[in-house]
């Protein structure tokens, strides 16, 4: 606990404070928050959608990003669901086929950006609305109900308000801690996503390094979908088409640098504590839950211009300066804007 | 004395200097141009060429010293302001847009209008008509600039700082990427532009170009005036040479060696897709082999064939006795234990906003790694650690972020990862750019003692003093071609004057 303590960012330390803070306001303002159904439902949200923050995070990682991972989601749960209920498959084998696809999807991604060299963003863009053309192709948007009991009630089991689907979240993300830390791919991942180049001229192997941060990703989606397909009860086909917003929102919030090279696993979860806050808060006093959004979408912009003050400076940042001291060897080319009229 | 006609002296930069954290750039450099003279500014890699045009130009603002524009002194807040008083660049990139009309790139900044925001097409290039007759660019004014060589895209530039009523123009090595044939048009406009009063200063690496055009040539070595405002007429090109590289620097002289050992790496009629042909040496164990030539001469380009980043598409490399097929860097590394380090640290070298360890470490985290995948960070430390007392890196800690290190410490760092890995062969790459006398001194003796150990390496360098201190045997290239091989008896003025001879 101690040398976790120590490790903390100060973007994690002060998103752990306002975490803090925003709890003991809740527990004060509304008495329903602390009810052990109210906890258990947030917890559980909270499980999933930290998973699908991770998933962006471990791309942001390498320096690229992951716009399907709401679609290898909303797949891999189809998938399953269509599987067990369709089929029969037992249940084991319909989950490891499931995430093995997941895995497989987000590859895919890695594999065609190495090849391609088109931006992810493009990219990623581009193979979700093939991975949900295939789940709405399959389902014909509709659900594939009453998934077998034993999927169903694990996601709704609970010990008092600590669900069940947290152990999964809990595995997973000390493991992904554990990966990032302490083996070879963890540290080349890192190492690659800080400066490619100079990490391909130290001998690492870039393409494998990028197909497993992509893999990574698809494999915490393929997991969030299957989760969210437990908690539900039922193959969903439009599980993971609003995990856009806090895919990007842990991470971003939690202190990721866009351009690579970090990985901000404490940051994330309390960045998605935060956002979980935000949610379970605007609903309990009655406020418009559509507001979550509004607010969700301003910590982001906080969060980027957060990134970008400590990269640069608050004066650069807002252009306070007249002349902003070069960034690259390049002298900016200011337009001279000179009508005809005065050049006589 | 001068064959050019007395003119006025349009631009004059006096005792600039500049200084960026731990780096003198310029210590006293001036510059005097006059209007209808072409003036060349000559100097190697780190001279401190682009930081006097930053400051010419209005992007650097001069720690001491002045700027006049006709005699008036003059403080340029930025590129704008120096735009706006007549001082136009050229860059080696091009800031032009490609999808726009070569019409609308010369007007860009000023696109006529009839209608305010609304672009009157008929009179850009009824307007861009003339400036592009000016510097004899014959092409459609409609024509796309994407669709035009990189000679054209030079004229497009040249012809938009005119229009911009430029009076001073300032090309950044505006030879270094078109052919020949094209570089003899671009100086016929550049003569006639001359012949018209515009004053022009020409930064080159190739100094038969820089005899050729030049009338005057101002030389810079070290952030500091060697030759100013210099006739051309009269000047051979050893003296030339002299300016730019100067004299070897007092060193310590380094202690014997042991003798070399059998050939572990061989070029065999090496040719690249970057323009080497015909190259052949052999490297010896325990032998420093120096590669000198000047910027451009593709020596970085040959050294990265070897190690695979380069294409090969003739002749062969061969490693200890046996036919190598390297594919990349990683390929050189694991298989025939060859290790590179970059002339450029901060893009190719290093990883800036990770830890020394990180970067220390890097080469052999396979090597070190427990069931597979598993890292101790306690193995990758001991691992690091007697590097960081022989190379005497100077970090708070392991964990400190290399960017925050000092040029020298981070040139170290670079190096160190190689000696982490135990490679035998190592290239290193301008081993000293940027570095101090006294960090530049711990690194000769550190290259040397692997030397002493039984390392084989090729340091390739553009400081003369370097080559002649550190290298057993001196590879001189040019153009793509090695064209000398010297034994290196380590006398400065011989060696020096052997040089010269196959460089000019």
């Amino acid at each position: 606990m101690i040398a976790i303590w120590r490790r903390m960012s100060g973007v994690a330390l002060g998103l752990l404070i306002v975490d803090l803070a925003g709890a003991l306001l809740l527990t004060v303002v509304t008495p329903s928050f602390t009810s052990t159904y109210n906890l258990f439902i947030t917890g559980r949200d909270f499980s999933i959608l930290l998973l699908v923050a991770l998933a962006q995070m471990i791309v942001l990682a390498v320096g690229q990003m992951n716009l399907s991972i709401g679609a290898i989601g909303g797949l891999v749960a189809i998938v399953e669901s269509g599987l067990m209920v369709s089929y029969d498959t037992p249940v084991v084998i319909a989950l490891a086929l499931g995430l093995v696809l997941g895995t497989a999807c987000g590859a895919v991604n890695g594999l065609l950006i190495h090849w391609t060299k088109v931006n992810s963003f493009i990219l990623t863009l581009g193979t979700s609305y093939v991975f949900a053309g295939v789940n709405l192709g399959i389902t014909h948007a509709t659900p594939f109900y009453h998934v077998p009991g034993v999927v169903a009630s694990f996601g709704q089991a609970r010990i008092g308000a600590f669900p069940h689907v947290a152990i999964v979240t809990i595995v997973l993300t000390v493991a992904l801690a554990v990966f990032l830390r302490q083996t070879v791919l963890g540290r080349q991942l890192l190492a690659v996503g800080g400066n490619q180049v100079a990490a391909a001229l130290s001998g690492l192997p870039v393409r494998r390094v990028i197909v497993t941060a992509h893999g990574i990703s698809g494999f915490f989606g393929a997991v969030a979908g299957t989760l969210l397909m437990a908690q539900l009860g039922e193959g969903q086909p439009t599980i993971g088409v609003t995990w856009i917003l806090p895919s990007f929102a842990g991470p971003i919030i939690g202190g990721a640098a866009l351009s690579g090279g970090s990985a901000p696993l404490l940051g994330t979860v309390f960045a998605m504590v935060l956002v979980s806050l935000i949610s379970d808060g605007l609903i309990l006093v009655n406020a418009n839950p559509y507001w979550v959004q509004f607010l969700v979408g301003a910590l982001i912009l906080g969060g980027v211009l957060l990134g970008r003050v400590r990269a640069v400076g608050v004066r650069d940042v807002f252009r306070l300066k007249s002349t902003p001291p070069p960034v690259t060897d390049r002298p900016a080319e200011e337009p001279v804007p000179r009508r005809p009229a005065e050049q006589k | 004395m001068s064959t050019i006609a007395p003119a006025r002296v349009v631009l004059e930069a006096a005792g600039i200097r500049k200084q960026f954290p731990g780096v003198v750039a310029l210590d006293d450099v001036s510059l005097r141009l006059r209007s209808g003279e072409i003036q060349a500014l000559v100097g190697e890699n780190g001279a401190g060429k682009s930081t006097l045009i930053k400051v010419l130009t209005g992007v650097y603002q001069p720690d001491a010293g002045t700027v006049t524009i006709d005699g008036a002194p003059v403080r340029f807040g930025s590129a704008r302001a120096a735009l706006k008083a007549g001082i136009s660049v050229v860059h080696q990139e091009h800031n032009l847009i490609p999808q726009f009309t070569v019409a609308e790139n010369i007007l860009l900044e000023r696109i006529p209008t009839r209608i305010p925001q609304f672009v009157d097409y008929a009179a850009i290039y009824r307007e861009a008509r003339p400036w592009m007759k000016m510097v004899g660019l014959d092409v459609p004014a409609t024509r796309s600039v994407s669709t035009l060589s990189a000679a054209q895209l030079q004229l497009v530039e040249i012809a938009k700082a005119l229009s911009l009523q430029a009076r001073i123009l300032l090309l950044d090595e505006p030879t270094a990427a078109i052919t020949p044939h094209e570089t003899g048009y671009l100086f016929r406009v550049l003569r006639e532009l001359r012949a018209q009063g515009v004053a022009v200063v020409f930064v080159s690496h190739k100094l038969e170009e820089v005899f050729e055009l030049a009338d005057r040539v101002t030389v810079l070595r070290d952030g500091r005036n060697t030759a100013l405002d210099h006739v051309i007429q009269g000047l051979t090109q050893d003296q030339m040479v002299t300016y730019m590289i100067g004299r070897s620097d007092v060193l310590a002289k380094l202690p014997g060696r042991p003798e070399h050992g059998e050939p572990v790496l061989e070029v065999r009629d090496l040719a690249t897709e970057a323009g080497a042909r015909g190259i052949s040496f052999s490297l010896h164990r325990g032998e420093i082999l120096g590669l000198y030539g000047l910027v451009g001469a593709g020596r970085t380009e040959l050294a990265k064939a070897i190690i695979g980043e380069v294409k090969v598409t003739g002749g062969g490399v061969v490693v200890r006795g046996r036919t190598a097929r390297i594919r990349d860097l990683r390929d050189a590394l694991a298989r025939y234990r060859i290790g590179y380090v970059s002339e450029n640290r901060k893009e190719e070298g290093l990883i800036l906003l990770h830890s020394v360890l990180t970067n220390l470490s890097i080469t052999i985290w396979r090597r070190l790694r427990l069931f597979g995948q598993w890292i101790r960070r306690s193995s990758e430390t001991a691992a690091v650690m007697p590097l960081v007392k022989q190379l005497d890196i100077r970090a708070h800690s392991l964990a400190q972020q290399v960017g925050t290190l000092s040029g020298g410490n981070q040139q170290k760092v670079s190096l160190g990862k190689w000696l982490a890995a135990d490679v035998e062969i190592l290239i290193i790459d301008e081993p000293t750019v940027g570095i101090d006398i006294k960090t530049k001194n711990a690194l000769h003796e550190l290259i040397w003692n692997l030397a002493a150990n039984g390392k084989a390496i090729i340091v390739i360098s553009s400081d003369m003093p370097e080559i002649v201190r550190l290298a057993d045997r001196i590879l001189i290239m040019r153009n793509h071609r090695l064209v000398g091989d010297l034994s290196n008896n380590h006398d400065y003025e011989e060696v020096s004057a052997a040089i010269m001879s196959r460089l000019s």
